[in-house]
């Protein structure tokens, strides 16, 4: 094993660990700083339902940021979105310049509307299971992501969401 | 008017009967039970499209009302419906949501429908082809002749979706029945095979009306951004909402200014064929099915109900079969930038009736919803609302305004 590796495994972990925290506190910016100018974004899923490989959002990294910035003129649910990233496996390619990462994630709802905020409010509910399947470009002993695909199990998706997951 | 006491607030509207409605009809459970009855049991639902089967021994399950229903292609080719139940003991014959009668099971053989419990198997017409030591427990009293599947009227019309209905002698045929919505499109959607390549669903708290008085009404474009910086201008209020027989209704189409929303595209070079750049036409079907074409990408919606404050909504997207792989992924952002689970409209159009859903539990004291928008049957004109309560009071004998009271034709629709 070559002697960069840990260092540069524990700096992969450490950027998808940040970019949950970000995510989870709607620090859109936050997260944009973790990803590269060549970013690409996907939310996928398999449908067994008509047997297809399925994209449910995909974007470069201008779309992102469009898509955050123009959050404030949409309606959307309040409800924070709590994500349980485990990083599971990191591969490091050869010249230690860039890394596969394969993380389980879960996305828990914690309402804030419900369906009746009176009764609903203050409960955490299950929302979403998927992987976090993610390249990312080490630099300097930074990682940043250059593509990340959430791979969702889930094809029941109820009201959905405005927010990056 | 400031703020109403109780009677004010229960009083009748100074509008026309017809122009609104009891709450109840959303949240009543008899009336719930009703409508499974005396309308899912008898209308054409499309359940699938074509293209989810493609091969033949290919099936695809569903239900209706609260009936489970198998699709399958048979070695013909030929589509056929079916309920999904079997004649033996009752078992749910096939449990997947799809796959192929080409693979065996544990239970038998490739190329039969085969039920896991006792090993009765069917072929692909719904004959029964094998009964298990049938002469040691029937002898001669009963044979496979007996026990076929229960087969459904099961059609394939325009634009490829299969469509089923669980009465034998529908009221009308499936032409009849839609061909006059869809006529608007019929050309775009026959001319080539079309191929679905989004499904997701959402299990939502609300009556399954209010989804469908959503597509039906425009009015609401107030709560989408993207519709009204791409919308809103003369050519948009001047969309007409037509209402044809049978609860049906179709929303007129102009061209939608997509790039106006920062970010966003023209579907220009992708329009569905026989039609002019970024149009966007809307085909709401009695009771509640969704035809959605915005210039490249085609959106149904199709309700199960699941109970008077419970509906499970199923969202397709469909490009055209011959799409290469860079068009086919247009399409899909396309689709997905408003309409996808992450898109901008549909999170906010779900939001929209769950919060009516709160409001109308079942239990909770019935309110007037108002439907008396006039504005010369143009798209904020709630004449689509109107037309389909008047065919729902019909079916249901029942009176949208006050539902246990008998149907009578309302004035505001018989004006119009
Ligand atoms: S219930 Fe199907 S074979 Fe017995
Ligand atoms: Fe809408």
């Amino acid at each position: 094993m070559p002697s960069y590796s840990l260092e540069t495994v524990l700096a992969v972990r450490e950027t998808i660990y940040r970019a949950t925290l970000a995510l989870d506190d709607q620090r859109w910016e936050d997260w944009l700083a973790l990803c590269s100018p060549d970013f690409h974004y996907a939310i996928t899923s398999f449908s067994p339902e008509i047997n297809k490989d399925m994209i449910y959002l995909q974007g470069d990294y201008k779309d992102m940021e469009n898509m955050v910035r123009m959050l404030p003129k949409h309606n959307t649910d309040h409800s924070p979105l709590h994500r349980h990233t485990s990083v599971y496996t990191v591969d490091i390619a050869d010249d230690g310049r860039s890394a596969e990462a394969l993380s389980s994630v879960v996305f828990f709802q914690n309402m804030l509307d419900g369906t009746n905020s009176h009764i609903d409010s203050g409960e955490s509910r299950l929302f979403l299971l998927g992987r976090y399947i993610d390249t990312l470009k080490v630099e300097d002993g930074i990682a940043m992501f250059v593509k990340r695909e959430v791979r969702l199990d889930n094809r029941r998706l109820d009201k959905g969401s405005h927010w990056p997951l | 008017m400031p703020a109403r006491n109780e009677s004010q607030w229960r009083a009748t509207p100074p509008l026309q009967e017809g122009e609104w409605i009891d709450s109840r009809i959303y949240s009543d459970r008899e009336i719930f039970e009703e409508e499974n009855e005396k309308i899912f049991k008898h209308v054409w639902v499309p359940v699938c499209h074509e293209s989810e089967l493609p091969k033949p021994y290919d099936f695809r399950t569903t239900s209706i009302g609260r009936e489970p229903v198998i699709i399958c292609r048979g070695p013909d080719n030929q589509i056929r419906a079916f309920l999904n139940v079997c004649p033996h003991r009752g078992m749910l014959i096939e449990r997947r949501p799809s796959g192929s009668f080409l693979e065996g099971q544990p239970s038998g053989n490739p190329t039969r429908i085969t039920c896991m419990f006792h090993a009765w198997q069917f072929d692909l017409k719904g004959n029964c082809v094998y009964v298990a030591r049938e002469k040691e427990g029937y002898q001669d009293r009963l044979c496979k002749e007996n026990v076929g599947l229960r087969r459904l009227r099961c059609e394939v019309k325009f634009g490829g979706f299969v469509w089923v209905n669980l009465d034998d002698n529908p009221s009308v045929s499936l032409e009849d029945w839609a061909s006059k919505p869809f006529q608007c499109l019929r050309q775009t959607l026959e001319e080539e095979p079309l191929e679905v390549f989004h499904y997701h669903k959402a299990v939502i708290g609300t009556n399954y009306k209010l989804w469908h008085d959503t597509n039906s009404e425009f009015y609401h474009d107030f709560m989408h951004y993207h519709n009204r910086v791409t919308g809103f201008n003369d050519a948009y209020f001047a969309r007409k909402n037509e209402a044809f027989d049978h609860g049906h209704v179709v929303v007129g189409t102009f061209e939608v200014n997509y790039a106006n929303y920062e970010g966003f595209e023209s579907r220009a070079e992708l329009s569905f064929p026989h039609l002019p750049p970024n149009q966007w036409y809307m085909i709401d079907l009695f009771p509640g099915f969704n035809f959605n074409l915005r210039g490249s990408a085609l959106r149904v919606d199709v309700v199960t109900p699941l109970g008077p404050d419970e509906v499970m909504i199923e969202f397709r997207g469909l490009g055209l079969k011959s799409d290469t792989p860079e068009e086919r992924m247009t399409r899909i952002n396309h689709h997905n930038s408003i309409w996808g689970p992450f898109g901008r409209n549909l999170h906010e159009d779900l939001i929209g009736v769950a919060g009516q859903g709160t409001t109308m539990r079942p239990g909770t004291e019935p309110r007037n919803i108002l439907h008396g928008r006039q504005e010369n049957q143009t798209i904020h004109d709630e004449n689509g609302m109107r037309h389909y309560y008047d065919e729902w009071g019909r079916w249901m004998n029942r009176s949208p305004r006050e539902p246990d009271k008998a149907y009578s034709p309302s004035q505001a629709v018989a004006a119009e």
